[in-house]
């Protein structure tokens, strides 16, 4: 099965870059490593061969869709990952037409760090219920079977919220505490693309220079709000967080809201308008009175 | 937490209903706590968690957002955005631990300055009753030199 997605993509590739389709294939190949993957940009098509797909395949391509907005390219695309460029269509940020997407039935990436690769699914791997990708121009590998959960996919989530009140300070003091204010996690997320980051803007100074709990809470609280109903769950901000903060604790409890008070769920059909971008005239959400 | 602790409210305010409904309740002279400092604003739409969370981080015990009745929007549609922002917002700060009644949005039309000389009491009432905040969106406040 995997020399079969392999094999796809690196037949597609080498027929939509030969015939001049796309300029720029942007893929995985393997990292120097030798285990995990790496994204590739592939531009000529003897080059193609190096491209690979397997469960090692982590990242969100559609991150580098943005920085390559308005050429011809082709993105090869977990389930995940085109819920992403979902996204990123509805918000005009990359042009469908000159996107070709490569979409892979993905059976769910492993954890992997710098030269090794466990055998366990990632959390969001196991919790995740839409294996087939959203939007495509071609899809490797075949239909993965949707079985059910068998379990909440916000049970953690829920667990937190459990807590009291003087718990769940503790708990998220104990982690802001370790940000170092990096911005990994803004960087690596896939639909963060302001060109001006309001948490860097000097004047005004929204959020100040100190590298101290307060500071650190508010950027994560703007971060995860500017994500709110458009986080689609693919975890690249936990993954490259450094300190190893549970950041999708605070996007899936968004994400959790959401879709409990408007029936949303980010990128599965970019015509849908997206939920804080609409309103219902009388709806009640127990606010405002 | 202190008898005399009195809870610091920051109100931002619409400019085209709840100022005026504020301003309404200072003409009439009805009494309301002096606990609310008000910040005037365009529209309850124009509110960005940033300034709530900054609020908080001067600061301040609670904040109340404060705008047109809906379908009186002066701009058609903003306090439908605004309700929906907050909801969400408001939610969120709970989960880390600031609590739901530190945060309220409430719709007080031009004439309703009576309404508004209410929600400061109340609001006054309950952040009194719930302390000084305990999270940890706060650092001591500095004077900004010019």
């Amino acid at each position: 099965m995997t020399v079969n997605i392999t094999e796809q993509i690196q037949e597609k590739a080498r027929e939509i870059l030969s015939s001049g389709q796309v300029e720029l294939i942007i893929g995985y190949q393997r990292a120097s490593d030798g285990v995990t993957a790496r994204p590739a940009f592939i531009r000529k098509a003897e080059n193609v061969a190096k491209l690979i797909f397997d469960q090692t395949c982590t990242h969100n391509l559609a991150k580098y869709a943005i920085e390559h907005r308005g050429k011809s390219m082709a993105i090869v695309a977990k389930a995940c990952d085109t819920f992403g460029i979902n996204v990123l269509i509805q918000e005009n940020q990359i042009i469908r037409e000159k996107t070709y997407v490569i979409g892979v039935n993905c059976p769910g990436v492993v954890e992997v760090s710098f030269g090794q690769v466990g055998d366990k699914l990632q959390y969001r791997c196991q919790i995740c219920q839409e294996h087939a990708p959203a939007v495509y121009d071609y899809v490797a590998g075949d239909p993965v079977e949707e079985k059910p959960l068998g379990f909440d996919p916000y049970i953690k989530v829920k667990v937190l919220e459990a807590l009291s009140q003087e718990e769940r300070i503790a708990f998220w003091e104990k982690h802001f505490e370790r940000c170092i204010r990096c911005y990994a996690c803004r960087n690596a997320c896939p639909q963060c693309y302001c060109t001006e980051c309001v948490v860097e803007q000097i004047d005004p100074d929204w959020v100040g220079i100190p590298i101290q709990v307060p500071e650190k809470q508010i950027f994560h609280v703007i971060r995860a709000f500017h994500l709110a109903g458009r986080c689609i769950g693919c975890n690249e901000c936990e993954r490259s967080c450094p300190v190893g903060i549970p950041l999708s604790l605070m996007n899936m409890k968004f994400s959790q809201d959401v879709e409990d008070q408007f029936g949303y769920k980010p990128g599965r059909d970019p015509e849908v308008c997206a939920p804080l971008a609409t309103y219902q005239p009388d709806e009640n959400l127990g606010i405002g009175g | 937490m202190s008898l005399d602790y009195e809870p610091r409210i920051i109100g931002f305010l619409c400019n085209w209903c709840a100022f005026a409904g504020a301003d309404l309740a200072g003409t009439t002279r009805t009494g309301y706590p002096s606990n609310i400092r008000i910040i005037r604003v365009p529209c309850s739409g124009r509110v960005d968690p940033l300034l709530i969370l900054k609020a908080y981080q001067q600061g301040a015990d609670a904040v109340l957002i404060a705008g047109c009745h809906p379908g009186d929007c002066h701009y058609v549609q903003g306090n439908y955005f605004a309700r929906r922002r907050f909801a969400l917002l408001r939610q969120f700060l709970d989960y880390l631990g600031i609590e739901k009644e530190r945060l309220r949005l409430e719709w007080v039309s031009a004439s309703e300055g009576r309404k508004f000389a209410r929600l400061v009491k109340e609001m006054t009432e309950e952040v009194s009753r719930l302390g000084p905040r305990k999270d940890t969106v706060r650092r001591p406040v500095k004077v900004a030199t010019e």
